[in-house]
């Protein structure tokens, strides 16, 4: 069999922007999915009960959908229901961020169940507010503690991005797809692929366990 | 009844009659009690006989379910806002120090006038300070708590209430988990803090503290007080069975230092 790698030189270009595009969308996810991720914790834990119940009914319905439903389902459902047509981007972007933002949830509220009563007490026991006392003292705990975690949703959720390829987001996936089906150079685009996701991925983790290190509590 | 040493101070909090319930547990069964200003009032007891229950009724951490706490001639008030203000005044230090491991040493005592008292981040700092060079830890500042021993977080578990200039401290035993060589760097502070007029509440197992900085002594026992008094009457001739009892078990025969 013959290789030619020469194919992804020429391609150069447009793999580079493709893979913006891939970070690109692994960052706006995250931007959207850890603070809303936080909000429907907090719901969960300490708001009045029907809305507690729906941001309940929220986590179970969107993590135990398969992310590429959602996507299909974003790419459908959307534009009908919205009566916006959304680009390829912006409606990938929906679907991730509904799907880690119910991730980032359950890892949220781990995080903060996993902080002693004593320390929102010994927060409330000065005057401070219940806000106050999540917002000031028991969170930050609960982040440094489930760093890992989030982490690990990163560096799933980049590679996950590769999934909002069947609607045409012009990331990595897509892309070089796109190029395979125009050279017929499957195993070069494979590999070119592979390594780009890996050589990008890799770092992540091991930046995220430097934090983790760095940031970490001991009690 | 003797004699009420500090009885010409006003009286700061009053219970009466309170009543608190687990479910079908009654922690606290009618409880009447005066704290007068300047006073140390020692809550001491077997455990589970509700002092700290009543402890942590006293800054509403817990809600009682009959009878009545007054603060400074005033009801608990049940308006989160107002009950902040409250809680502000009182300064309340916990068994197992619930200092804020996120936080220097520093930051843990300025964490209250920064987010609570709004000052700004130098008068805070400048306010910590000065708190942990009463407890002594001026050397301390940029610790962590988990880098300092259980008796230096209890010192700036302290230090982090003063910093509020509560007027009343709440101790729920302070000493219960402490290594016995750090025990007495706790009491010190809490001894110049007594002597320096602070009015305190403070359950304690330590018998020779209550017997020596306590001004007033309350027995309890299955959420009742069954004999309060200054401190020679319940130590050294105690009226009730149930405080002979519990002082014999601690093998209390007089004071031993």
């Amino acid at each position: 069999m013959n290789f030619d790698w020469s194919v992804v030189g020429a391609h150069r270009h447009a793999l580079a922007a493709a893979t913006g595009t891939t970070v690109l969308l692994t960052v706006a996810t995250m931007a959207i999915a850890v603070p809303c991720g936080i909000v429907v914790a907090s719901v969960r834990l300490y708001a009045w009960a029907p809305l507690r119940a729906m941001a309940t009914a929220y986590v179970e319905l969107f993590r135990n959908l398969p992310l590429i439903l959602l996507v299909y389902w974003a790419f459908y459902v959307l534009p009908i229901a919205t009566d916006v047509g959304l680009s390829p981007f912006a409606t990938g972007l929906a679907a991730l961020a509904l799907n880690v933002t119910a991730y980032n949830a359950e890892t949220f509220r781990a995080g903060i169940g996993s902080i002693r009563r004593g320390q929102l007490e010994a927060a409330m026991a000065l005057g401070m507010s219940r806000t106050q006392a999540v917002r000031r003292i028991v969170l930050p705990q609960a982040v440094r503690r489930i760093l890992p975690v989030l982490a690990s949703t990163w560096v799933s959720l980049f590679k996950d991005t590769s999934l909002v390829s069947v609607i045409a987001v012009p990331e990595l996936a897509y892309v070089a797809m796109q190029i395979r089906a125009q050279t017929f150079r499957v195993l070069e685009m494979l590999t070119a692929m592979a390594a780009i996701y890996w050589l990008l991925g890799y770092p992540q983790a091991k930046l995220v366990d430097w934090i983790q290190r760095r940031y970490a509590v001991t009690e | 009844m003797s004699r009420r040493a500090k009885e010409s101070g006003a009286t700061i909090i009053r219970y009466r009659g309170v009543v608190k319930r687990y479910g079908a547990f009654e922690a606290l069964s009618g409880v009447d009690l005066d704290v007068h200003a300047g006073e140390v009032v020692c809550l001491i007891g077997p455990s589970g006989s509700g002092k700290s229950t009543l402890l942590r009724c006293t800054n509403a951490l817990e809600t009682i379910d009959g009878g009545a706490i007054e603060f400074e001639g005033a009801r608990l008030p049940r308006d989160e806002r107002a009950l902040r203000e409250v809680r502000r005044r009182m300064g309340m230090v916990f068994q197992s120090f619930e200092l804020f491991p996120h936080l220097t040493a520093l930051h843990n005592v300025a964490e209250g006038p920064r987010t609570v008292l709004q000052a700004r981040r130098a008068e805070a700092e400048n306010r910590a300070r000065a708190m942990l060079a009463k407890v002594g830890l001026s050397d301390k500042a940029t610790s962590y708590p988990a880098a300092l021993s259980g008796g230096q977080q209890q010192r700036v578990a302290i230090a982090r209430a003063l910093a509020m200039e509560p007027d009343v401290m709440l101790f729920d035993e302070p000493t219960s988990a402490l290594d016995p060589e750090t025990i007495g760097e706790v009491l010190s502070v809490m001894k110049a803090l007594a002597d320096e007029g602070m009015t305190m509440v403070v359950v304690t197992h330590e018998m020779t503290f209550a017997r020596r900085v306590g001004d007033w002594v309350a027995v309890f026992d299955a959420g009742r007080i069954v004999e309060q008094g200054p401190p020679r009457q319940i130590f050294d001739a105690p009226t009730t069975e149930r405080t002979r009892d519990f002082l014999s078990h601690l093998g209390w025969h007089g004071e031993t230092l």
